[in-house]
């Protein structure tokens, strides 16, 4: 087991390489002439070439590519073409923001995705789990932008009870929060369910049920715990798919977060906060999909000894 | 799982077992329905429409629904209704074309790679996690940029995000078939590899990919509407519901059906379809996660 | 808010003296600054130094703290602020401002010709790589002639000068800020400017009020907060919620949202941005001035105001908005798709033709864009519309090295004149030497006419000369039909009924210094 990991964890080096390389490549292969767009919508020709130089960009490629690849392996990210700060600075404040959010949207799924899961699950095949089905599925059928659109209006304009975003207060947290929880409750809700039925017919909860327990107990305590498991895992997962940040989301609620720092940075093609965020997807993405091939191994040992 | 009991006259074809599962769940039995009827709306757009979903008329904007306009009109006066059945046309085509194209390449990369093994699969699945790992909105945004504006474009950018999806669940339920007895046998005694997976191996992945096709034509419509929400969608004055969504949102609380009656069609088109692939997923006795 | 004299007309008259009460500084009723402001903005800012700044939203938040030698008022005329007045030499190439003495910048350090000197030389020198460089391009050096005077010597005449200085990426920085940050000072700006700086992280900014600030009574509010949200209705229901008490801009089909709603205001003027479609004039048909003539009246200028800006917009009558210096109205092209069609015919297009349209992928873009297709389809041209990513745009269109090599038939954009002044408002479209990657002649309109005119506008600083020369170009741009002239959309902000002077400058920047609560 611990040569198979040790055996993924190598292979990871060579994907993060392609990916810097891949990132490189991408950003420059982009329409647009980063100076042109960051000197600005009535630039002279002489301040574009001001800004190429100062970016670097007037150089032979090459010559960019090796001094992007020796900072990048000194852990140097460089600055931001657009605001000059840091990129490591720039990444970082941007990355807390979309990490609590991502947070707070699983809190969400988790409540919804487990409470219609669980319910279906009990009720299988019955109208409350067809129900609740439809209900956890509408979630993923929402275009994001728009449900945002209406939850703003229902709750910061016609009631007041919620700002219409940024992350200032926590009552900031709670729409967006639940714009990108509610789509990933409909995995949760699958999911839970599948659990739950998987796990109600195992031996020990039937012996639960004859011993007499109430029906109660036996779905909370005995039936829950171990259905979480997997649901637990799934969890994990889906909160690194959502570290990338919402575009979507992020703009509709004015986030300050990695989403809409990746449409800006796009924008304006700066170069270095592309690859940077870039390289930080890839980081994440890896690492889980990492962990599920671990999880794979370990539910099936046949992979492991490929 | 299934203990079904089989007597003489319960031996059922494959396909005979799965109808009969599948037509008691009613949901996705429903769902199938409203399919179909959408489908037909949209085939049947230059009959049904009672406008020219493209002909202006600046002296009746934004008006709300009313008898000459079931759906009212939109900022330029064209009939909301027409351009949503139209658009149905446009939002469909990019749900199955972008989804067949993905899923297609998916399926038969996963295929050689998890037959294959060794370092085709490795490098297959490292060549998916790198795409997994991009984040799909800017491949997109790439895409689109690299090739322009257009719906078809836009039904590659949506196609990208499909691949590795198909690849990893092919290469899954191919790495466990290869391991069953009849494929073993018929390894023995000689078949040739390509005639092997096709015959043995891509029926048994058919299944999974069925239920997946399904359930990401619905993430295609939307992801297109995202992309309209960006500025990278259809072409005006395409009606595609994603970019109908997208630009009626300057409207919101003005006008609130420009938004409203497109933002239902994609609801309940994508709704339709996850419930189609869950109905599937339980008929077909599939374990995806 | 009458303006001290300061006009263009009182430059060569020598010096234009300038009464150092201003009509805000209200002494009497100075109570101290109470409340907290926070407007919504569209964008993020980029940088709080201005000289380093393109956008005009960075450029009017950094009007928040620091000042110029000159600035302007809501309608965009000059006013001293910095400077308290100024003479020119007649060839118009030495500039000589006389400063307002006592002032300090944030940090304690007074303001002086020598900041100014500082700060100008700065800016000109290629070597420092700042993205306003090309304002001050013409700039040889500043002669410090005592404290208080500062003189301005140019490389070559140029008559645009002083609105040059009245732009605001020409406010100024404390020289001892700039010497300690260094490139970090757009992060840590220091003015002189009525608001100190407090914080920026990457969507909000906030200053609080300069308790020594030369005006005195000035600033009326504690705190501004300025918070970016880029989704239109989002930032629309930041009003309505509360959560601020300024927005701009509101997009022109959410108007009467804010208009309606008892608690805001919606606050609206002319704005200087030109909406255009550009032909390029090397391609044919467009090389034909009848097409580009029958364009023209092929659009309904009314109509474009009511379908694409809700009817908040003005035609657009000449290459310039009125309220650009040395505007000329010109007799309009009436709409007539019957006339358009007889254009066309005559030039040999009787069926119409088919044409490609780029543009912008903004929401607003876009609808014009499909404006203008269908009026363009009434007359039988056919018009397929490209809503461009702003960088295949760059690529496509501003950084095309050859005239031959340009794809473009037909764009839509719109401009303003950063300056205000005429200058920069044609110069960069029209001029032949403003072909890309240059400048911005997208069509490629060349005619030595008006390069002559424009020219001659630059090289002197007489305005009754500039006057004659802009008013001769603008009615050639037009009679050539360079573009199709389309309109003038509105500056449109919403405000909560609490709050009073807070403005929205003809380009759409902020000036929000005096503004008052309550």
């Amino acid at each position: 087991m611990f040569a198979f990991i040790l055996r993924r964890v190598g292979g990871m080096i060579p994907v993060l390489f392609c990916v810097s390389l891949f990132a490189f490549g991408f950003v420059r292969l982009l329409p647009g002439d980063p100076a042109r767009l960051l000197a600005g919508p009535d630039a002279t020709q002489q301040d574009v070439q001001i800004v190429r130089e100062s970016l670097g960009l007037d150089k032979p490629l090459w010559q960019q590519y090796v001094r992007y690849m020796t900072q990048t392996a000194q852990g140097e990210l460089g600055k931001s073409a657009r605001t000059d700060e840091p990129v490591a600075t720039v990444i970082g404040e941007r990355f807390m923001p979309t990490f609590w959010l991502t947070l707070v949207a699983m809190v969400w799924a988790t409540i919804l995705g487990v409470v219609i899961g669980v319910i279906s699950g009990v009720r299988r095949g019955k109208w409350q789990d067809q129900t609740g089905m439809v209900l956890a599925v509408s979630g993923i059928s929402f275009p994001a932008f728009w449900l945002g659109l209406l939850l703003i209006d229902l709750f910061s304009v016609r009631l007041h009870w919620l700002p219409t975003g940024g992350n200032e207060t926590w009552r900031g947290y709670i729409l967006p929060g639940f714009t990108l929880g509610v789509a990933v409750a409909a995995v949760m809700a699958r999911f839970t369910r599948s659990a739950f039925v998987e796990v109600a017919s195992e031996d020990y909860v039937r012996t639960a049920r004859m011993k007499g327990l109430p029906e109660r107990r036996v779905v909370w305590t005995h039936t829950l715990r171990n259905a979480l498991i997997p649901v637990i895992t799934m969890t994990g997962l889906q909160f690194g798919f959502l570290l990338g940040g919402s575009i979507v989301i992020e703009t509709v609620f004015a986030w300050p977060g990695l989403g809409r720092l990746l449409v800006d940075s796009v924008n304006y093609r700066d170069y270095p906060v592309i690859q940077a965020e870039i390289l930080l997807f890839s980081f994440e993405f890896v690492l889980i999909n990492l962990g599920v091939d671990v999880l794979y191994a370990i539910v099936n040992p046949e992979i492991r000894l490929r | 799982m299934s203990a079904t009991t089989v007597g003489p006259e319960t031996i059922r074809s494959p396909l005979g077992e799965f109808w009969r599962r599948f037509r008691r769940k009613r949901v996705a039995m429903g769902a199938g329905i409203v399919l179909v009827l959408i489908v037909l709306a949209a085939a049947l757009a230059p009959w049904l429409a009672p406008y020219d979903p493209a002909a202006p008329d600046y002296n009746n904007v934004l008006a709300g629904p009313a008898a000459a306009h079931w759906l009212g009109t939109d900022s330029y006066g064209r009939d909301i209704l027409s351009r949503i059945i139209w658009g149905g046309r446009i939002s469909l085509s990019v749900g199955f074309i972008s989804v067949a194209l993905g899923g297609g390449a998916g399926v038969i990369l996963g295929l050689v790679s998890g037959y294959l093994g060794g370092w085709v699969d490795s490098l297959i699945m490292r060549l998916a996690d790198v795409l997994f790992a991009f984040p799909g909105i800017l491949l997109a945004i790439g895409v689109v940029a690299v090739l322009g504006p257009g719906i078809t474009n836009v039904i590659y950018a949506v196609a990208v995000f499909s691949v590795p999806v198909f690849a990893r669940l092919v290469r899954g339920s191919t790495l466990a078939l290869k391991q069953t007895v009849y494929v073993q046998a018929s390894r023995s005694i000689g078949v040739r590899r390509v005639p092997l997976v096709l015959r043995h191996i891509l029926p048994g992945t058919l299944p999974g990919v069925i239920v997946y096709v399904s359930l990401r034509i619905g993430t295609a419509i939307l992801t297109a509407a995202s992309l309209s929400f960006i500025g990278l969608g259809a072409q005006p004055p395409s009606p595609e519901w994603g970019a109908m969504l997208a630009y009626g949102r300057s409207y919101l609380g003005v006008a609130d059906h420009l938004t409203l009656f497109p933002g239902i069609a994609i609801f309940i088109t994508v709704l339709a379809f996850n419930l189609l692939g869950d109905g599937l997923r339980d008929a077909l006795d599939q374990k995806l996660r | 808010m009458p303006n001290p004299e300061i006009s263009r007309r009182g430059l060569l008259a020598g010096t234009a003296a300038i009464g150092a009460t201003l009509a805000f500084a209200d002494l009497a009723h100075a109570a101290s600054p109470s409340g907290i402001l926070t407007v919504g903005v569209q964008a993020n800012l980029l940088t709080l130094d201005p000289a380093n700044a393109n956008d005009t939203l960075s450029q009017g938040a950094a009007r928040l703290m620091l000042e110029g030698l000159l600035g302007f008022d809501k309608d965009m005329k000059q006013i001293p602020l910095l400077a308290e007045k100024y003479d020119a030499n007649e060839a118009a190439t030495e500039f000589t401002f006389h400063l307002r003495q006592g002032v300090k910048f944030h940090d304690g350090t007074p303001f002086d010709a020598e900041a100014v000197k500082f700060n100008f030389e700065r800016i000109a020198n290629p070597a420092n790589r700042l993205k306003r460089q090309s304002l001050l391009a013409m700039l040889d050096h500043v002669e410090v002639i005592d404290a208080h005077t500062a003189k301005c010597v140019l490389k070559n005449p140029f008559g645009a000068f002083v609105p040059t200085i009245a732009h605001p990426s020409l406010q100024l920085l404390s020289p001892a800020a700039i010497k300690k940050y260094g490139d970090q000072i757009g992060r840590h700006p220091v003015g002189t400017g009525p608001f100190v700086f407090t914080s920026w992280t990457p969507d909000t900014l906030k200053v609080t009020a300069n308790p020594d600030y030369w005006q005195k009574g000035l600033p009326h509010v504690k705190q501004v907060v300025l918070r970016s949200n880029p989704e239109a209705g989002a930032r629309i229901a930041m009003l309505q919620s509360g959560e601020a008490q300024f927005v701009n801009p509101v997009p022109a089909p959410m108007v009467q949202l804010v208009a309606n709603n008892p608690k805001t205001a919606m606050l609206e003027a002319p704005s200087i941005f030109a909406n255009y479609m550009a032909m390029n004039v090397m391609k044919k048909p467009f090389d034909d001035v009848r097409v580009r003539q029958a364009l023209n009246h092929a659009v309904d200028q009314k109509a474009f105001a009511k379908i694409v800006y809700s009817g908040h917009a003005t035609p657009l009558l000449s290459a310039e908005p009125p309220h650009v210096t040395f505007y000329k109205e010109q007799p309009a092209y009436a709409y007539d798709p019957a006339k358009a069609k007889a254009l066309l015919a005559e030039a040999g297009h009787k069926d119409g033709f088919s044409a490609v349209l780029w543009g912008g992928n903004s929401t607003e873009t876009i609808q014009a864009m499909q404006f203008l297709q269908q009026q363009f389809a009434a007359v039988g041209v056919k018009v397929d519309v490209r809503p461009l990513e702003g960088g295949v745009l760059a690529s496509k269109i501003w950084t095309v090295q050859k005239p031959e090599d340009s794809e473009l038939e037909m764009y839509y954009g719109r401009w303003s004149s950063s300056t205000g002044d005429a200058d920069w408002a044609l110069r960069p479209l029209f001029a032949t030497s403003a072909f890309p990657p240059h400048l911005y002649n997208v069509g490629y309109y060349s005619n030595p006419d008006v390069d002559k005119a424009l020219q001659g506008g630059l090289e002197t600083a007489d305005p009754a000369k500039r006057q004659a020369f802009y008013e001769d170009a603008q009615a050639r741009i037009y009679k050539d039909a360079a573009w199709v002239f389309l309109g003038i959309g509105n500056t449109l902000a919403g405000r909560d009924k609490k709050l009073s002077d807070a403005w929205v400058l003809p380009d759409g920047g902020l000036l929000i210094d005096a503004a008052k609560l309550g």
